[in-house]
């Protein structure tokens, strides 16, 4: 070892970082002497990247992550037949030929007597983590997945409480919006329902906000403790865990109830939305009697009008008397003369009008003065009428957004909080137009390159969503995952996506205890787990842990050993992400705050040796195809565009000989020379070198494609709000089809299928469950939740010491968070050991003391817990997963729940 | 003046935004990268501190480190000339000079300063291929601190560079700054970006009561903490 300014041969390597679903963020690595040393930003980014071509904390544990002694370095196969969290799995090292051989005769053998079991479910299954980041980080494997044929992909690892799961299934209905967020660089006042997008948002939300507030943009944070991103707020609302509905619904009624209508966007409200259409007294749309189209009233001929009759007035406002149809459920028509039609917009007035301020005060623990003041700052805010020229095109510019957060947006009264968040959008004419309220990316419907691409044309004047039919002759009883999305959650939709999405906890379960109605629950032959930990991740992970052990065959591509690899029969190790090569597709725009003036592609390269046997995913997955004999299919699947473009098209021709295997060199040069053609326009053809050696290429954006507005006036279409008639129908006949098929235990879950959604006591849903496991709620008083850490989410980070170091300079990591003077009362100092327990578990840790917390919750950062990571196992730290029971009584419609627990607070020492 | 009585041409600072701070430690995590720094060594870091009561209460997140102060306080303690203080305003440490007495640890109001007798590594007695390439001996058992990342300046300034506008000329923590909060230059130019901030904004140096000066500002609309 010498001194640090010894003479070295240095040189810097552009690669890229995607640990998050914030990313990717472009970065170079600086290595001496051929050793990867210093992550540094990529400064001549600047302009192109939306940052700038910095990168958050994350990136910086990249190295640490590649020279983590504790790594897997050589194929291991279990030795141990016993699995189970108390049962030393015995890993021996293999080579890699045994390994193959194993994986590849298994899979083979499966292939060719039948990819489904006699339940109809598909014998292999596979789990990726992460939010499906790690398909960027697995190389060729994707078309490996694509040529084998169908897995059931819906095994979850805490997908529906760990995600913005009811934003994901409503905010692509509605407006092609799997996340949603502010048009940060126009926003002047973000409303922010616990959205810590300081800690989740990445770099380019990070960024984006703090040039917000430079330029005097005003947030307000509600949230029951004061995260990192409520620190930068103007302003702190602490509100009650679960009660985020009836603050939003109180807004609402002030700006409806309150205001004059002509305070609020008319214009957008008429042309732009349901609110003039008129229901009927099934609470269906009234509908033309010939077309079927839905009807409002024309104020200029003062008559009952199809919704697209050109030139009318539409009303916002009042009933009718008028003739028409209803079409419920199933077909069921209602022939109407002279019948009471009420506007959408009335109907949704007629719920709001019993939310006051003074209302969601008693339920929010918020001052009704407060909530009055937020709704009349955010309706001051939205300048409605004000335009914006956007290259060369005006649109309405409404500088006021709300964002919401995880355990808002998922669970129950995730539903209520979404509607009320998008109708309030769009009273200020606030929704996907510049300064408002946007969507980010559309993940469940396609093609969705862009989201404009997704907008295509549906009925009654809305975008088109192909909910998983409900309709007695279309409806498909038997279920294409164990989760079985397909038949429980129409909103789920039926994309590549839509397993991992559905509700994913449901097969632990099943697996579990049989449910009536479905065929015979059976386990997966085969299961590949990759970049995923649930056993640590999910909710009642110690439960799931348990079913994991029941698995009888799982491959599990290991960077170190693991919670959930414990359970594993095979370890393959794979390249990490300064080892592998992988282009992808950059800019655009996308979750959780990318905003680019520029598309293109980047390259993962290599920057360090990958030790022992590791090896890169695309060279795994040729000699998977290889030895399994679907060689042809695998470089079909490439060809075909799998790796993000298509080999071959008008003008070029960089296709891969289907019968060869090929390297993981020649495969990625194809596709570099296919996206340089397509980011060229079509004049360059620069391969795999180019790349390397310059990072990434990108060509022009246009920032029209940030907002849905103009798709959705290109295609003379509304948003679906306020009302849900849809939806309503949806329910009815869900509802028909499960009973049909003896299913009923999934009827809690369809009181959700409201055309207005209603406000429930949702945090009574949290007592009840106490009251479940025979016990009192008074017994257990206090909320507790969970709240992102920048530092140590995704990406292995637990395992990675500098971001445990750093991690500790923010208060509360690895330890339970609880209001001071609380603390105080029940004689519970700064570091004490305290447990927070429910009725049928419990975590242990020190206490840290904050006034920046409710009195009545307690807050556990991160998903910790650890057990058998190394280094991560060795720091004691609580972890509330095993504190969220899986439970249909806390299972939304949509599959979800919310992070979420009463406890119990006791000092231990 | 310095405190040696040498004319100041040129001072470096840095100015952090308390305002745009989001305590994500990016900056402590790219001054560890950059120079190198043994685990729980943190010349760059930033404190995550609460004021008021609930509800009332104010979470910000503050960058600390070596304050390059004026009248450094370590720099009189020292008893062996290892600290020193450049004309450019940056206080150094000479690690062959210094005797590890740690006396300039203790007086520096700030904390800034670290003593570390053995070597350290992030997964034990090992070092990573990482730490064994940029190991330095010379580091035991001296105080060591933030240098303001001044063998970058000098590096960057005999190309041509200008410090706080150039990265290669500039500290690695401003240079990875993602809240935009974090910012150096030379405050006795007018027209530097630094002095700019500080003539357009209400600011305070910590400890100012002290008598130190020291070369970090902090912007904060309502004052001093």
């Amino acid at each position: 070892m010498g001194k640090l300014n010894d003479a070295v041969m240095s040189d810097r390597i552009p690669t890229i970082c995607y640990q998050c679903n914030a990313g990717p963020d472009l970065l170079t690595v600086r290595r001496e002497n051929g050793v990867a040393v210093c992550v540094e930003p990529r400064f001549d980014a600047a302009g192109i990247h939306p940052a700038d071509g910095r990168v958050c904390v994350k990136a910086f544990g990249l190295i640490q992550k590649a020279y983590n002694p504790h790594r897997i370095t050589h194929p291991m196969k279990r030795t141990n037949p016993k699995k189970g969290r108390n049962e030393d799995p015995g890993f021996v090292p293999i080579t890699w030929d045994e390994a193959y051989d194993t994986i590849a005769s298994k899979l083979k053998r499966i292939r060719e007597e039948g990819l489904f079991d006699a339940s109809g479910y598909p014998r292999v299954a596979s789990s990726i983590g992460e939010a499906g980041v790690p398909v960027h980080h697995m190389g060729a494997f994707a078309a490996f997945l694509v040529a084998y044929g169908p897995m059931d992909n819906g095994y979850g690892a805490g997908q529906g409480i760990q995600c913005y799961h009811s934003e994901h299934f409503y905010g692509e209905l509605w407006h092609r919006s799997y996340t949603v967020t502010a048009d940060a660089p126009l926003c002047n006042y973000i409303l922010s329902l616990g959205s810590n997008t300081d800690a989740s948002a990445g770099v380019t939300g990070v960024w984006r906000g703090a040039e917000a507030r430079s330029r005097g943009a005003k947030r307000v944070q509600v949230e029951p403790h004061l995260s990192v991103t409520g620190a930068s707020a103007r302003e702190w609302i602490p509100i009650r865990p679960k009660t985020d509905a009836a603050f939003m619904y109180a807004l609402l009624h002030v700006l409806m109830c309150e205001h004059p209508i002509s305070n609020l966007d008319v214009t957008f409200l008429k042309q732009r939305t349901a609110s003039p259409y008129l229901v009927g007294p099934n609470g269906y749309y009234l509908r033309d009697a010939n077309d079927r189209k839905p009807l409002l009233w024309d104020e200029t001929s003062n008559r009952a009008v199809p919704f697209d009759t050109p030139g009318i007035d539409p009303a916002l406002q009042g009933t009718r008397l008028l003739s028409g149809i209803e079409v419920g459920p199933d077909g069921k028509e209602w022939r109407h003369e002279q019948v009471e039609a009420r506007t959408a917009y009335d109907k949704a007035k007629d719920m709001i009008q019993h939310h006051s301020p003074e209302w969601a005060e008693k339920i929010c623990d918020v001052p009704s003065d407060t909530i009055r003041r937020i709704a009349n700052e955010m309706l001051a805010a939205a300048s409605i009428g004000a335009t914006i020229d956007i290259e060369g095109r005006t649109l309405p510019l409404r500088p006021v957004a709300i964002v919401l957060g995880k355990t808002v947006n998922n669970g129950w009264g995730g539903y209520q909080c979404v509607w009320a968040r998008t109708m309030l959008a769009c009273l200020m004419g606030a929704l996907e137009v510049p300064g408002g309220t946007i969507g980010t990316a559309a993940r469940m419907n396609r093609p969705n390159r862009t989201r404009q691409q997704a907008v295509k044309k549906g009925a009654d004047g809305f975008m088109d969503q192909a909910l998983n039919p409900t309709e007695q002759d279309k409806y498909e009883m038997r279920p294409k995952s164990r989760n079985a999305y397909n038949v429980l959650v129409p909103l789920s939709l039926d994309s590549s996506w839509s397993p991992a999405l559905g509700p994913a906890h449901l097969p632990w379960l099943f697996q579990a205890k049989k449910h009536e109605g479905l065929p015979p629950y059976t386990l997966p032959d085969f299961w590949f787990i990759y970049r995923t930990n649930p056993s640590i991740s999910s909710w009642d992970a110690t439960f799931v842990a348990e079913r994991m052990a029941e698995f009888p065959f799982t491959v599990a591509f290991a960077y170190t050993r693991d919670e959930s690899n414990h359970m594993a029969d095979i370890l393959l190790p794979d390249a990490m992400d300064l080892e592998s090569t992988q282009l992808i597709r950059i800019g655009g725009t996308k979750f959780m705050d990318q905003f680019w003036a520029h598309e293109g592609f980047a390259l993962r390269q290599g920057v360090t040796q990958p030790p022992g046997e590791v090896k890169d995913m695309t060279e795994i997955a040729t000699e998977l195809s290889r030895r399994i004999g679907i060689l042809p299919e695998y470089n079909r699947a490439i060809n075909k565009g799998v790796l993000g473009v298509r080999l071959s098209g008008s003008g070029f021709d960089f296709s891969l000989n289907e019968k060869a295997a090929h390297s993981v060199e020649e495969i990625w040069d194809a596709v570099c020379r296919a996206a340089s053609f397509e980011v060229s326009e079509s004049h360059d053809t620069d391969g795999l070198d180019w790349y390397k050696k310059n990072g990434f290429r990108v060509q022009p954006y246009s920032k029209l494609e940030w907002y849905l507005y103009p798709a959705i006036v290109d295609e003379g279409l509304r948003f679906e709000l306020p009302y849900q008639e849809r939806l309503l129908r949806v329910g009815h006949q869900l509802r028909a089809r499960l009973h049909e098929h003896g299913i009923r235990w999934w009827d809690n879950q369809l009181v959700e299928y409201e055309a207005i959604p209603e406000w429930s006591d949702f945090p009574a849903l949290w007592e009840r469950a106490v009251v479940g496991m025979g016990r009192k709620p008074e017994e257990f008083p206090f909320w507790l939740l969970s709240s992102r850490s920048m530092q140590l989410a995704w990406g292995s980070n637990v395992g990675v010491q500098i971001m445990g170091e750093v991690a500790k300079n923010v208060t509360g990591h690895g330890t339970l968070v609880i209001n001071e003077d609380r603390a105080a009362e029940l004689g519970i100092n700064d570091g004490d050991i305290v447990e927070v327990s429910t009725p049928k578990a419990s975590t242990r840790g020190r206490a840290t003391l904050r006034q920046g917390i409710r009195p009545d919750t307690i807050l556990a950062i991160g998903q910790l817990g650890h057990w058998a990571t190394p280094y991560a196992k060795d720091t004691v730290t609580p972890s509330m997963n095993d504190l969220t029971p899986i439970s249909l009584e806390l299972t939304d419609a949509t599959g979800s729940s919310a992070s979420l627990a009463r406890v119990a607070l006791t000092k231990i020492a | 003046m310095d405190a040696q009585g040498r004319m100041a041409l040129t001072r470096y600072a840095m100015v952090a935004d308390l305002r745009l701070c989001v305590g994500c430690q990016t900056c402590t995590a790219a001054c560890k990268h950059t120079n190198a720094t043994p685990p729980g060594v943190q010349w760059r870091k930033v404190l995550d501190i609460e004021t008021g009561k609930f509800p009332n209460v104010n979470r910000l997140f503050m960058p600390v480190g070596c304050m390059h102060c004026a009248d450094p306080p370590c720099l009189e303690v020292c008893p062996s000339g290892a600290t020193d203080q450049r004309a450019d305003g940056i206080v150094t440490i000479d690690y062959e000079l210094c005797i590890g007495c740690a006396y300039c640890t203790v007086a520096c109001p700030y904390q800034a300063r670290y003593k570390v007798d053995k070597s350290a590594f992030a997964y034990g007695k090992t070092p990573t291929p990482q730490e064994e390439q940029r190991f330095d001996e010379g580091r035991l058992g001296v105080a060591q601190k933030c240098t303001f990342c001044s063998d970058r300046i000098d590096e960057g300034t005999a190309k041509g560079l200008k410090p706080g506008v150039d990265p290669e000329a500039s500290p690695a923590c401003a240079n990875a700054c993602i809240a935009k909060a974090l910012h150096f230059g030379d405050i006795e130019d007018p027209q530097s970006n630094v002095s700019k901030l500080l003539n357009e904004n209400v600011w305070f140096q910590m400890h100012d009561d002290l008598g130190t000066n020291p070369g970090f500002f902090y912007l904060w609309d309502e004052g001093k903490i």
